[in-house]
């Protein structure tokens, strides 16, 4: 299944213009064609999200089927969806690496006129060069590839098969191995350079997904996005995991406390002085209010020889934050770190001079105050939709974002702070409804004082490992375990209890009333958001073996799974049965159950059978996420066989059910 | 002064244009220019006599009564006739209307009334027996405003949409009116943020105090709190900028609050007495009324931040021009969807009642005792409750009454205590990270032991019967 988002995106194929895009407007006068065809079709689509499927469309892949009708796109160009740039050693070329497009675009650094366009394997998300700059690195993460890029040739000459969901690549200094972090199997793989093929994994934190090599070329540091499995309600626990790049081993694991979402790191140019860009989430306090970061911090975490420890540095104020930090980058004269926030669309500027005097002077720490980052923010600068990936010239004159979600790359003055440049990529020139869902499932701006935004919690629209406290059922009461978004289509009712019939009521009154405690969007936006939640492609299981067939051990869980009689010859009552709660494609009956897991805490028993999509990932389990483990399930918390029949299964019995759940 | 005296004595002073000394040589000389740069109308508030505290102790703050005025192209004419008063103008988000709390003869209360600028027709909106002043537009068709009660001025607000077809409401009994706020004062609206809230004066500390201080609150009267606790210097006249930052004044000088930082920021504008609050232009250009010294009537002038000197946009011999605004389209502050429960009473949790700007708690206080207010006015003890080690504690307390905070030691002395009154919304359900640790002072991101415990607030609302858990804290 391609990622793409080239098809007609509402159900009669109309194409939306920007949302947000006045000159859109001026050249084309779309815009209020688009909304009175939007609210049409935005009306269509409401209600057939409300009503069923049988309005949805059929299909994705640049057509869509309304009514027996087919209706063809206008556009069925990808947007290039930029997460990444870089530019070349010498600093005459910039390297975009474009998700959506799945491509990485050469652009001339002078002019900005694009010189190439390599495709790439599919949702490339991270890519580095060779030190020698003779070579680009790409990481695939839908099919599990590393694209070799000559970048003389600006052609791949070369695709090597990976470990799962790679999501960055660096290559060492003598240019013999090459680590990759995998985002699934949350390890970093040490390849040959030469030929790709692997010569060990080293455990990682959850969801590794981003390294950075030391600039000395000595240790790599990798960070990722899921916080490791910690005791049930006990703050997130994350890592940087640091490698020596020259023996290929861990050699640290520098913890980041509280934190739980961990993304690019940078360092100076003289290795002084690492930072990183992370999550604090509040998942344990209640969520009654969004003022005083309740919901999140956006931090740093700064460390090195010029700290002498590791320090969160909050960059949020008391009343704008900077949601959803992404993209570090140290000026070459360590005078400012440059850090991208992807819900906020901005970049702040820190003064590091100020920042390590800031640190002297306050050896305590400090996260908790909001007030502490106007000792050390120089700037904040406005930018595009989505920023993520950043990158500065070699003399530091000048500072490129990729802005993911409206296709620009924003050129920065460092010496201003200003954008000089907005530089737009090819792509379709209007916004389609799904692509429009997209920014706003994004964007923080709909929240209270724009702390938040669905990507929070839902980090790349999957989930966040939490779980949270939500105020409307009780202060310390219904403990709810955040859950994958992706399969979510057709899988209602929806929360835990069931409470929520369909998407557009549980993105609608609910998240305004109790997530962003503000005004949300519009309801043209929210039919929008909910498309794009709905449609969501679940991606490829890592589980299955090619042609879909089970492993050994696969089938044996298979058959526990739908077994109709014990271990002992009893037959097991058809409600009791995995097959029963968990039937169907998407592995729930989308009924309500009492499967014995009620907490004290808990208001009622009845809990929705939750979807089995992507269950290997997803931990931790249970509606209030108290299992650590599928195992534990069924060890721990089903002492009376109501939550399936399984206290006469052994451990490698269960091992097998576990087998077969991972293919799910 | 009567009606036909004062409108011709507001449009002598308008003929005049008196630049009045002390703001710059070239005043007069840039008035033109200044005019020139400003496209939209303004209306602001003439009076003889303007006492911009008096309401917040519950006097009347025109008591020789007032004019709104539309200045047009340089030129100044009384907004609406057949008033004694009008006063507090604020324009409609669509630019179209004005509201203003006016009187029709001087033994009138004041009450709520709306001009449409395009015909200047005027309908009363909120009626009631007592004075109802300073209105705000609210999003989705409501309106704020201060009407006295036996306690002094209370925020309300009503829905205004529901007033076209029908006679004004009723703002002592109508049903869609919602007191706001719950104080032993009076607490008077300044500005409706673009976030949502609600910024106002009372005094500080709130609902005892005699310094203006500015505070905050959702729309529907929950999530009262301190716009800063750098408390100390009175502070009225809050206005929120295009920016963001609010803009107040000292009296003698004009401050800011900003988003970076938890305390005040001095504006280093020109030495004056500035009446209250201000307006912004689109041009960035701040409206201020001022005077260059007590004794002295206000003017209106036009200052470009930054500039060492004003321009005089209008001077009117004896008569305060104040209470500035732009007739002008403007941004909608953001709707508040209030997530009030359906309870008479409200639940409060505090994660650490040992932080606090003023020095944290090195020891845990051994309970945590509430007070709220009879009707004559007398503190009564509701109750108390444990507060657990580390320094949480989870409350059930009266909805919409007046209630303060005392934490106590093992032996019930007294051991820190709030120094005024604030209110909790019945249905409201909120958390302090301590008790007084300022807006800066974000949440620690752990279980308070407290609800690890139980998820059952002890009730403190004071009808709990003698023993249970309120029994158990002691400190009574």
């Amino acid at each position: 299944m391609r990622r793409r988002d080239t098809q007609p995106d509402v159900a009669d194929g109309t194409v939306l213009s920007h949302p947000f895009s006045a000159a859109a407007d001026r050249k084309d006068g779309s815009h209020s064609i688009f909304r009175r065809c939007g609210f049409v079709s935005a009306l269509v689509t409401a209600l057939s999200l409300l009503g069923g499927a049988s309005l949805a469309p059929a299909q994705w892949n640049g057509r869509a089927v309304l009514g027996g009708q087919e209706r063809r796109s206008v556009e069925s160009v990808p947007y290039a969806s930029p997460l990444e740039v870089l530019p070349s050693l010498d600093g005459s070329l910039l390297y975009v690496l474009c998700q959506g497009s799945e491509e990485i675009r050469v652009l001339d650094a002078a002019s900005y006129a694009v010189i190439g366009k390599i495709p790439v394997g599919r949702v490339p998300r991270g890519f580095s060069l060779s030190p020698d700059g003779s070579r680009l690195f790409v990481a695939n993460t839908w099919d599990d590839t590393l694209s070799v890029i000559d970048t003389k040739a600006l052609a791949v000459v070369a695709t090597w098969k990976v470990g799962a969901e790679p999501s960055s690549v660096v290559e060492d200094r003598e240019g013999k191995r090459l680590f990759v972090a995998n985002r699934i199997s949350s390890d970093v793989a040490v390849l040959d350079a030469a030929t790709g093929a692997e010569e060990k994994r080293l455990l990682a934190g959850r969801g590794a997904s981003y390294l950075t090599m030391s600039p000395d070329g000595a240790k790599i540091y990798a960070t990722h996005v899921y916080p490791n499995l910690s005791p049930h309600r006990t703050a997130p626990e994350s890592e940087i995991t640091v490698i020596d790049a020259r023996r290929a081993v861990v050699t640290e694991r520098i913890p980041l406390h509280g934190i739980a979402g961990v993304f690019h790191t940078a360092f100076s140019a003289d290795g002084r002085l690492g930072a990183v860009a992370q999550y604090h989430p509040k998942n344990l306090v209640p969520l009654a209010h969004l003022e005083h970061g309740g919901a999140f911090e956006d931090t740093l975490t700064v460390f090195g020889a010029d700290v002498g420890k590791t320090v969160e540095v909050p960059i949020d104020e008391l009343e704008r934050y900077a949601s959803q930090p992404f993209g570090v980058a140290i000026a070459p004269d360590k005078s400012r770190i440059y850090v991208t926030s992807g819900g906020s669309e901005l970049v702040t500027v820190i003064d590091v001079p100020r920042l390590l005097a800031y640190l002297r002077a306050h050896p305590a720490s400090f996260v908790q105050d909001l007030s502490a980052s106007a000792h050390y923010v120089a700037a904040r600068i406005a930018v595009g939709m989505n920023p993520r990936g950043l990158a500065l010239t070699r003399d530091g004159r000048r500072l490129f974002v990729a802005n993911r979600l409206d296709d620009t790359l924003s050129v920065i003055d460092t010496r201003t702070n200003r954008v000089t440049v907005t530089i737009k990529l090819d792509g379709p020139t209007k916004v389609s409804a799904i692509r429009h869902g997209e920014q706003y499932f994004y964007s923080a701006r709909q929240s209270f004082q724009g702390q938040i935004g669905c990507a929070s919690c839902h980090i790349d629209s999957t989930f966040d490992g939490l779980t949270w406290d939500l105020e409307p059922d009780g202060f310390g009461r219904d403990i709810v375990d955040n859950k994958m978004l992706e399969g979510v289509k057709d899988t209602e009712p929806y929360k835990w209890n069931g409470g929520n019939p369909n998407l557009p009521t549980e993105c609608g009154p609910r998240t305004e009333k109790y997530f962003w405690r503000s005004e949300q969007w519009d309801n043209l936006t929210l039919t929008d958001l909910t498309i794009y939640v709905r449609d969501m492609p679940t991606r490829l299981n890592r589980w299955k073996l090619p042609g879909y067939e089970l492993t050994p051990a696969q089938e044996r869980g298979k058959a526990i799974f739908e077994r109709a009689v014990d271990k002992f010859g009893k037959p097991i009552p058809e409600s009791n049965r995995c097959s029963y709660c968990h039937s169907g494609p998407k592995g729930t009956n989308q009924k309500l159950f009492d499967v014995g897991t009620k907490k004290a805490t808990d208001n009622g028993a009845l809990l929705k059978s939750p979807p089995l999509t992507e269950i290997a990932q997803t931990a931790p389990y249970l509606h209030d996420g108290s299992a650590r483990t599928l195992e534990e399930i069924w060890t721990v918390f089903n002492p009376e066989d109501k939550h399936g029949r399984t206290n006469d299964l052994t451990k490698d019995e269960l091992n097998d059910l576990i087998e077969y759940l991972r293919t799910r | 002064m009567r009606l036909p005296l004062r409108l011709a004595a507001a449009a002598a002073g308008i003929v005049l244009l008196v630049p009045v000394c002390g703001f710059g040589p070239d005043a007069a000389a840039n008035k033109d220019a200044a005019e020139g740069a400003r496209a939209a109308d303004i209306l602001v508030t003439a009076a003889p006599v303007y006492a911009p505290l008096a309401a917040l102790q519950g006097g009347e703050r025109f008591p020789k009564g007032a004019q709104l005025l539309l200045i047009h192209a340089g030129k100044a004419e009384p907004l609406v006739a057949g008033f004694w008063a009008a006063a507090d103008a604020n324009v409609s988000f669509d630019g179209e209307r004005v509201l203003f709390a006016g009187k029709q003869a001087a033994g009138d209360p004041w009450q709520i009334w709306e001009m449409t600028l395009k015909d200047r027709a005027v309908r009363k909106i909120v009626a009631g027996e007592g004075d109802a002043i300073r209105p705000l537009y609210l999003p989705a068709g409501r309106l704020l405003y201060a009407r006295r009660t036996a306690h002094g001025f209370q925020l309300q607000t009503a829905g205004k949409d529901a007033a076209y077809a029908m006679a004004p409401i009723d703002a002592e009994a109508g049903a869609t009116v919602l007191p706001l706020s719950y104080l032993p004062g009076s607490a008077i609206p300044a500005d409706v943020l673009l976030d949502g809230r609600i910024l106002f004066e009372s005094g500080f500390p709130l609902g005892t105090g005699s310094t203006p201080e500015l505070y905050l609150v959702y729309s529907d009267g929950s999530g009262v709190e301190s716009y800063r606790c750098d408390h100390g210097r009175a502070r009225w006249g809050g206005k929120q900028l295009a920016s963001g930052d609010v803009v107040f004044t000292h009296g003698g000088a004009l401050a800011r609050f900003t988003s970076p930082l938890a305390h005040e920021a001095a504006i280093a504008a020109p030495h004056a007495e500035y009446a209250g609050s201000i307006a912004e232009t689109a041009e960035g250009d701040w409206l201020v009324s001022t005077r260059p010294a007590p004794g002295a009537h206000y003017a209106l002038r036009d200052w470009k931040p930054g500039a060492a000197a004003m321009q005089t946009v209008l001077a009117v011999s004896g008569e305060d021009l104040v209470e500035p605004v732009v007739a002008a389209p403007r941004p909608r502050p953001k709707r508040h969807p209030s997530a009030l429960h359906p309870w008479s009473y409200a639940n409060l949790l505090a994660l650490d009642a040992r932080l606090s700007r003023e020095g944290d708690l090195k020891a845990v206080p051994a309970a945590v005792r509430l007070e709220t207010m009879d009707a004559e006015g007398r503190a009564v003890v509701t109750g108390a409750s444990p507060v657990e080690a580390d320094g949480s504690f989870f409350v059930q307390v009266p909805g919409d009454k007046p209630i303060r905070f005392a934490l106590l030691d093992e032996k019930g002395k007294v051991v820190r205590a709030e120094q005024g009154w604030f209110w909790i919304r019945a249905g409201e359900q909120r958390y302090c990270v301590g008790c007084h640790t300022g807006p800066e002072r974000s949440s620690e991101n752990h279980v308070p032991a407290v609800l690890l415990r139980t998820t059952t607030p002890v009730d403190l609302t004071g009808a709990a019967k003698t023993g249970g858990e309120s029994s158990a804290a002691g400190g009574k």
